[in-house]
């Protein structure tokens, strides 16, 4: 049997989407890093659609993109832990986690994943995931929300 | 700079590489689903999967800060419409249009298109040059598609064989500026006598082609 669990990693990316499952992502990642000491970088990536200029400062202004950020800085620092934060601008979020992922040569990028339904009720995984499943050199843990009692 | 590529096929999907390799930013448009996945797959997240002939949705591919739009599909109607909106609705500073019927050349012209590119009659030019024809040889365009540049092999009955360079009535906007001569290439000077073999290269409006030809070669043949 590998001695896997808890996987040893020395640098990941969480991916932050803003919603409420943030949190128990980044607490997550932080329990699993103490083994390692590994570094932990939270990535917020703000999806620009193409009738903005990749360069124009949109996410530096937003309120709620920094408020997602500071929401994570501030869970590592009650667990006292060290975690940088970075905010990205990109056309398509899944490729902008990857590709920030390889830039910081990370061993693991962890992804929550809502629990979402489309209409008929078929589960609804989204694109970021399965680009980062399908494209992202490094192990990918994607930590799914429990279902809201609706869909149970 | 960026550059809108209408139009995800052969011509679409290379063009959009070469400009990214060349540090453009590239939005891509094709219709096709399955094919834009593809090509996401392939090139990146440039793709945006919806029909370029639709205002609404070049402008969401960014139309209104583009600096280019490349209408590249193989479809001539859609590259003239494509190139139309994104002129007059979203004043995007040049448009360049593939144009596949070589007839529709001059109507894209009339219709503000700033630049054509027709494969159909550059791969008639490369044939024709190695063809020789009593024909003018086109071997470029030039002016954004207004002016046209030349070869005219004169043979037995050119009517031009014995005049001076300087005799001839060109028409207004056409000069003859260079003559290939036992394989040399010589100005045209006015004293310059044109002699049977002779390569006479010249420059004109695409519209006095025809005039051109009847001086320099004789009536074509749908005239005779």
């Amino acid at each position: 049997m590998p001695e896997a669990y808890p996987p040893v990693f020395r640098r990941a990316v969480i991916a932050l989407n803003g919603g409420p499952f943030d949190n128990t992502i980044v607490r997550l990642a932080i329990d699993f890093s103490r083994q390692s000491h590994a570094e932990l970088v939270a990535v917020h990536v703000v999806e620009l659609n193409w009738t903005q200029p990749l360069d124009s400062e949109v996410a530096e202004r937003s309120e709620e993109a920094q408020r997602v950020l500071d929401a994570a800085e501030g869970i590592a620092e009650t667990m006292h832990c060290k975690l940088e934060s970075v905010l990205v601008q990109a056309r398509d979020v899944g490729a902008a986690i990857v590709d920030e992922a390889c830039a910081r040569d990370a061993d693991l990028l962890v992804l929550g994943l809502p629990y979402r339904t489309r209409f008929g009720g078929d589960f609804a995984i989204g694109r970021a995931v399965p680009y980062a499943l399908k494209n992202a050199p490094c192990a990918v843990w994607v930590v799914r929300e429990p279902m809201g009692e609706e869909s149970q | 700079m960026f550059v809108i590529v209408v139009g995800g096929g052969k011509v679409g999907y290379f063009l959009a590489r070469e400009l990214i390799a060349a540090g453009h930013e590239v939005a891509l448009m094709e219709r096709d689903r399955a094919r834009a996945v593809q090509i996401t797959e392939e090139i990146g997240s440039i793709v945006i999967s919806h029909d370029g002939c639709e205002g609404k949705y070049l402008g969401q591919a960014g139309a209104n800060r583009a600096d280019i739009v490349a209408a590249v599909t193989g479809d001539d109607e859609d590259n003239l419409v494509i190139c139309q909106m994104a002129k007059h609705h979203f004043d995007v500073p040049r448009t360049i249009a593939r144009v596949n019927n070589p007839k529709n050349e001059s109507l894209f012209k009339h219709l503000g298109v700033d630049e054509i590119v027709s494969p159909t009659r550059m791969i008639l030019g490369s044939i024709e040059a190695d063809i020789p024809v009593h024909e003018l040889l086109h071997l470029a365009v030039l002016g954004g598609g207004e002016l046209e540049l030349v070869e005219a092999q004169l043979r037995i009955g050119s009517p031009v064989i014995g005049a001076t360079a300087g005799s001839l009535d060109l028409p207004d906007g056409c000069s003859i500026f260079a003559i290939i001569r036992d394989e040399r290439a010589m100005s045209v000077r006015s004293e310059t006598e044109l002699r049977e073999g002779d390569k006479v290269i010249g420059i004109g409006r695409i519209e006095c082609e025809g005039e051109l030809h009847r001086i320099l070669l004789g009536e074509t043949d749908s005239e005779k």
